[in-house]
């Protein structure tokens, strides 16, 4: 038998993608070429382009019809220890050459196999399918027979081969106008429910067919009259030959990709709103891929198109007198970029690259400063995207303006948000300055970058001059920004009243607090000795003087940060600067009554009881002992008077019994942790030893104090232990990643965060698959039905999040750092367990009743 | 740029006919709304008559057939447990016209916190997506992020009858007469189609209950003996009462709603006052656990497969029903195909009102009224801190599992035994029902009610995207 011809192998440049979790991995970058064994064994092999000599990939050709050619570029197949693979190529005749090539090794060892005698199965896979040739008096029976053939997998493939050999979706759509002149509702929707069952066969090619120039306008056409709704006539056709809604701002010369970015919004279309209901798992997730390949290839080659971004920029010089188009090119970048953040990490970068040497900070700088809010809302859309790609690199270009003394763009930003009118504009500039100034913002995209492309990450190192610390840039925003960012608060200083705020004061202050508690979090020491020597303690006191109520409430999330950092510093200046004469204003304005203000004083001061913080205990008690005593509503007030008196009292044997049992139980961080929301971590985190050096250099003059940051656990909190597994633990990452993504159900909801997530800025260490990771896996991606598991949290930690979901509150703390908590180990309870007993009831148990019975009599 | 008044009207129009209002005035709403709900605490008292409500998902239109089901507002007190977005393709449109009505009718309609309300949650599911489609900027979607900070956490509905006022609604087709109770008995339990017609009636007390516990309780999908009416429902779900027959007192305690469940570190309903719920829905903790946790058949707390808050057994439930003088526990977060399902002798019922969830799951929806004590002589509300010495022991009683009726581990030694054995005497006996101080659930009419009929809408579809350059 013949041997089958090698493939010309010249250099066919091919990404290796394997599916991981659901996710697909990027095995590496490298050239492919198919080799013939032997007789009957033919392979495929990827060499590595940045080391030759090592195989991103060696698979054997197997004759089992597993193979796909999706699109022009892609192949994917399932290996034969079940994993889910996948080839993109850069050109499509490299595709095709391997695509040839497994063609004919699969038949040439098919029909080996005949030989052989052994054929299974082939027999049956090929049964072929005839449907008559479609008139508006056959439908019926059109319909059956799909039906039937339908049911079985062999027979959807029949089918599918069929419809495409015979071109039979053209022969349809004429029946469709036939039978709107007829005005035969039924055969309209017998054409509709035949339209749906081909598309639902979830062949990629009928798919992709489907969507082309020449036959869009008749299926969305057949589509339009859903038997499910016989009254309702939808409008499609209307809607996609509306060819206004495509905006080209700067010609794309290339038809293929305009093409394709017609064709990606039809099937967008048909995703949303044609198909949005009847929709399966298995066809939502081939649309998805199709879109994601598209936008990849769209995206790709526009980037790399000098002379197309160079027109795209230049919109943006003086020459360019419209001002509508300046406008549209912001959209048109914005798009870009929200495409962008579902690339691999170094296509991505290389994008944000191009887009940068082409003045992508001055387009942002001048969206920023557009009149119209769309505009402003998009270019602060771009810097987000900017800043959680790389916040490094941002950040280096602002040093670099600060160092050629133009303006940098924190001073922009910082400038916009004080007079921004548009509130939610306001919003998300705040956002952007967190973002900015997050230290932990860096490290998920040069990490990712690192894993996915060493060379790359060297090349980008060698391009940014002296890669400036994170450290240095936040300093330098201490030493020139942020006084200007928070004058305002300054200003507030011999204010009379604050009864006259305006919403536009009273939004700004509530940015600029829950900015300042972001910063006492994530920049201890420097925002400490700044707020120290600005003063803003007293100030943000100050606004809990005015009537709106949720300003109040955010000034004392203030205080609230401050002392659950567990830091003497901040404790004293409270104490200092008598702050909690406004808190205690709050309490007593608001009990006994129950609402959020009251609750939220209420749990202030538990947790400065539970935590006993003794520096704020004592200066409480002793100031303001009798009014406290007066606060019978709840018991916390008496508890903190008794905690004061059992520290200050020589303990009798049975008090010094009852005192350790309740401080030691009742005191440990982890449970505050749990208590409100888990932002223990982070405070504690925080304290590190530069900073303690820091403390100890300028300021180690009183020792009366607990020391500076209580460490987290006396005895007491040790058996949450093994419920819950945090991330500060180090070494178990692993269990938690195995944790994590064994669930089946990470799968479902990748999709959706994929196409729109932006990098995580992750503070733990463990390597976890970011949502830049492409293609969607073929089959199972969603899981409607089921619903109550898909909601799992463990779910969207894994899918990275927003960032921006987890700023804007400014409890959010340690958005995904702590996210990890709630991976819960496996095997440590099985919930069954009669006999053993649940864990976290024998801790809490003995926690509470320990600290009342303590506390009780 | 004001909304109120006639203007809150005309967006509550247009909003019922699922058209969005424009940014500005979503602002407005939100921050009206929030003034609102600052002023509510933790956990918000609520008077019966009110009508309870488990998730939505964005399906206007079915949210518009509970309204025809169940009574408008403001005729009708209304009662959301939370998840009101994401999923279905009208999140906005069904969320600002529940806050719409929040802020014109504060009293008749009370809102708490699902675990969809939240920015993580809805960045994945649908919500955040929605609002960039609809209004092009994740603007709307802040402010209504916002607004769901300041959502309570749960209710406590107080002054519900124990037996309900007979309805003289028609009987639904196919009913079984002689299973209905006597015309003069009090009714605990009824089931009302989306037509209003009865399919199903229970007395309290009634030894003629041979229907209804007949029902296997552990397979609530079971088709029901009764009533296999039009719209595919009986009772079940009413795994009712074979231990509630108690006397017919009119003492039947508070009703506590939350969106998931109960959490291992809130064993008083007070104790969820002390938390600061202005925030983010943490990832643990007692919050989170509010709005995340499941009831299951298991003996005390275990680990939630979701990832997040825990599983809870009927000892759990009927230790904390019984401290804290509840008669049942009202709760949403699972899908039931029934729309409704009582659990652990009716201590606890799930409240679906979501039907055909996500336009395919093909269950029913329901709601549950709980009517008005006219005797006035229902549960007077607890001032707050009159648990007052009975502190240790009645903690203590958490430790005790049903099945082996063992003391836990025995809790901190030393002060306050005397204490704890009457605690937990009293805990062991309602544990164990043994004896008439187990609450009276309240009466319960369900109302059971299909996806609202598709050609009364267009075709439920996402809105597509407007321009496009790429």
């Amino acid at each position: 038998m013949a041997l089958v011809p090698a493939p010309s192998n010249d250099r066919k440049r091919v990404k290796v993608y394997e599916l991981k979790n659901n996710d697909w991995f990027d095995r590496g970058t490298g050239f492919c070429k198919g080799v013939v064994v032997s007789q009957d064994e033919a392979k495929i092999l990827v060499a590595s382009e940045d080391d030759p000599t090592r195989q991103l990939l060696e698979t054997k050709i197997s004759k089992d019809d597993g193979y796909q050619k999706q699109q022009d570029t892609l192949i994917v197949w399932t290996e034969q220890n079940g994993t889910d693979m996948a080839l993109s190529f850069q050109e499509p005749e490299g595709c095709a050459g391997i695509w040839d090539f497994v063609n004919e090794v699969q038949s040439r060892l098919q029909a080996l196999a005949q030989d052989d005698g052994l054929s299974d199965d082939i027999g049956e896979s090929v049964n072929p399918i005839m449907l008559p040739l479609p008139e508006l008096g056959n439908l019926h029976e059109i319909e059956n027979h799909m039906r039937a053939a339908n049911t079985t997998p062999g027979g959807r493939e029949a089918l599918a081969k069929f419809i495409l050999s015979q071109d039979y979706i053209p022969k349809l759509i004429p029946l469709v106008e036939m039978a709107e002149d007829l005005e035969s509702a039924s055969d309209l929707h017998r054409l509709c429910s035949i339209m749906k069952m081909l598309i639902l066969l979830n062949d990629t090619a009928i798919i992709e067919y489907v969507v082309t120039d020449d036959v869009v306008i008749g299926v969305v056409g057949a589509l339009e009259y859903d038997p499910d709704f016989p009254l309702h006539k939808a409008n499609h056709r209307q809607y996609l030959s509306d060819e206004s809604r495509f905006k080209e701002v700067v010609k794309i010369e290339e038809q293929a990709i305009r093409k394709k970015i017609h064709y990606t919004y039809r099937l967008q279309y048909l995703k949303d709103v044609v198909l949005a209901r009847i929709l399966d798992d298995p066809t939502f997730s081939v649309l998805n891929s199709l879109i994601f390949f598209h936008q990849v290839d769209i995206v790709q080659h526009l980037q790399a198109n000098g002379a197309f971004l160079k027109e795209l920029f230049g919109i943006f010089g003086a020459e360019e007198r419209d001002l509508q188009r300046k406008k549209d090119a912001v959209l048109f970048i914005q798009q870009c970029c929200a495409i962008a953040k579902s690339l691999q990490v170094s296509a991505r970068a290389q994008l944000y690259q191009n887009f940068i040497n082409n003045g992508l900070l001055d387009v942002i700088q001048y969206a920023l400063r557009h009149h119209d809010a769309s505009v402003r809302v998009a270019g602060t859309d771009i810097l987000v995207a900017l800043i959680d790609h790389d916040a490094l690199m941002v950040r280096s270009k602002i040093f670099q303006a600060i160092q050629e003394k133009t303006k940098p763009l924190t001073d922009t930003l910082i400038e916009l948000l004080l007079i921004e009118v548009d509130l939610g504009v306001k919003a998300q500039m705040a956002d952007a300055i967190k973002i900015l100034l997050d230290p932990n913002a860096n490290s998920a995209s040069i990490e990712a970058l690192g894993r996915t492309n060493s060379d790359f990450l060297a090349k980008v190192r060698g391009t940014l001059p002296a890669m400036p610390q994170t450290d240095n840039f936040i300093q330098s925003f201490y030493d020139e920004s942020a006084r200007k960012l928070f004058q305002p608060l300054k200003d507030l200083e011999g204010r009379k009243t604050m009864d006259n705020l305006s919403i536009q004061e009273v939004s700004l202050y509530s940015h600029l607090v829950e900015v300042l508690c972001f910063f006492i979090r994530q920049h201890s020491f420097r925002s400490k000795y700044f707020i120290l020597s600005e003063g803003l303690g007293a100030r943000v006191a100050q606004l809990m003087d005015c009537p709106e109520k949720h300003l109040k409430l955010t000034s004392l999330k203030y205080f609230r940060t401050c002392i659950g950092l567990h830091d003497d510093f901040h404790n004293r200046q409270i104490i200092q600067h008598h702050l909690f004469e406004p808190i205690l204003k709050i309490l007593f304005d608001t009990m006994p009554r129950d609402n959020l203000l009251n609750s939220a004083c209420l749990e202030l001061f538990e947790f400065i009881k539970r935590e006993n913080i003794k520096i704020i205990v004592t200066h409480l008690v002793e100031t303001y002992r009798e009014k406290l005593a007066a606060i019978t509503y709840v018991d916390t007030f008496q508890s903190l008077i008794l905690r004061y008196d059992q520290m200050h009292e020589p303990p009798t044997t049975q008090e010094l019994e009852n005192s350790f049992t309740s401080v030691d139980s009742d005191t440990p961080a982890r449970n505050v942790g749990i208590m409100n929301g888990g932002r223990w971590g982070q405070a504690l985190k925080d304290a590190d030893a530069e900073e303690e050096a820091y403390l100890n250099g300028s300021d180690d003059d009183d020792d009366d104090g607990l020391p500076s940051a209580v460490k987290p656990v006396l005895n007491g909190a040790s058996p949450v232990r093994p419920l819950v597994s945090y991330p500060d633990d180090e070494g178990d990452d692993d269990d938690m990643d195995i944790l994590a993504t064994s669930a089946p159900l990470v799968s479902p909801h990748n999709i959706s965060s994929a196409t729109q997530t932006q990098e995580t800025p992750v503070t733990s260490p463990s390597p976890k698959p970011t949502g830049a990771t492409p293609p969607e896996r073929i089959s199972e991606k969603r899981r409607r039905e089921e619903d109550e598991e898909d909601e799992l949290l463990a779910n969207i930690s894994n899918s990275s999040t927003k960032r921006r979901a987890s700023l804007s509150s400014n409890s959010s703390t340690a958005s995904t750092g702590s996210m990890q908590r709630l991976r819960r180990k496996p095997g440590i309870n099985s919930g069954k367990d009669n006999g053993g007993g649940p864990k976290k009831i024998s801790l809490s148990i003995p926690l509470k009743s320990g600290g009342e019975g303590g506390e009780g009599d | 740029m004001s909304i109120g008044g006639s203007d809150l009207d005309k967006a509550i129009t247009q909003l019922r006919a699922c058209r969005p209002i424009p940014e500005n005035q979503v602002r407005e709403l939100c921050y009206k709304a929030r003034e609102l709900l600052i002023e509510e605490g933790n956990v918000v008292g609520v008077d019966a008559p009110v009508t309870i409500c488990g998730d939505i998902h964005g399906q206007f239109h079915d949210l518009m057939e509970l309204f025809r089901v169940g009574g408008d507002v403001p005729e009708t007190n209304y009662l959301f447990m939370g998840d009101f977005v994401d999923r279905g393709f009208y999140s906005l449109e069904s969320f600002l016209l529940l806050l719409c009505l929040k802020v014109r009718y504060p009293d008749r309609i009370t809102l708490i916190r699902g675990n969809h309300e939240s920015r993580q949650i809805t960045t994945v599911y649908g919500f955040y997506d929605e609002c960039l489609r609809k209004y092009g900027s994740a603007n709307v979607w802040r402010y209504c992020c916002e607004v769901f900070d300041y959502l309570a956490l749960g209710a406590l509905v107080t002054g519900a009858a124990t037996s309900l006022s007979p309805t003289d609604g028609p009987l639904a087709e196919n009913i079984n007469i002689e299973n209905f109770p006597e015309a003069d008995a009090d009714i605990e339990i009824e089931t009302l189609n989306a037509n209003g017609e009865i399919m199903y009636r229970c007395a309290r007390n009634s030894d003629s209950q041979s229907s209804v516990t007949s029902q296997p309780n552990s397979n609530p999908a079971s088709s029901s003996p009764i009533a296999p009416t039009p719209s595919r429902v009986g009772a079940a779900g009413t795994g009712a009462t074979s231990s509630a027959n108690g006397s017919t007192r009119n003492d039947t305690g508070a009703i506590l709603c939350v969106h998931g469940g109960l959490s291992p570190l809130i064993d008083t309903i007070d104790k969820i006052r002390l938390l600061d719920r202005k925030q983010e829905v943490p990832h643990e903790g007692a919050m989170c656990d509010l709005l995340w946790s499941d009831p299951d058949e298991i003996d005390g707390w275990g680990l939630s497969p979701r990832g997040a808050g825990f599983l809870f057994g009927a000892d759990i439930v009927k230790c904390f029903n019984h401290k804290n003088d509840l008669s049942l526990i009202a709760r949403a977060h699972q899908l039931v195909m029934e729309g409704f399902k009582e659990m652990f002798d009716s201590t606890i019922v799930t409240v679906w009102s979501a039907p055909n969830y996500c336009y395919r799951c093909g269950n029913v929806a329901a709601i549950l009224e709980l009517g008005e004590d006219g005797s006035n002589a229902g549960y007077v509300r607890r001032s707050n801190g009159d648990q007052g010495g009975g502190g240790g022991g009645w903690i203590l009683g958490s430790n005790v599992g049903v099945g082996g009726v063992g003391i836990g581990n025995g809790g901190p030694t030393g002060g306050g035994n005397g204490n704890s054995v009457g605690g937990l005497n009293r805990r062991l006996s309602s544990v164990l029902g043994e004896s008439g101080r187990t609450r009276e659930g309240p009466g319960r009419r369900y109302r059971v009610f299909e996806a609202a009929p598709q050609d009364s809408r267009g075709m439920p579809a996402k809105k597509p995207v407007a321009d496009y350059f790429l």
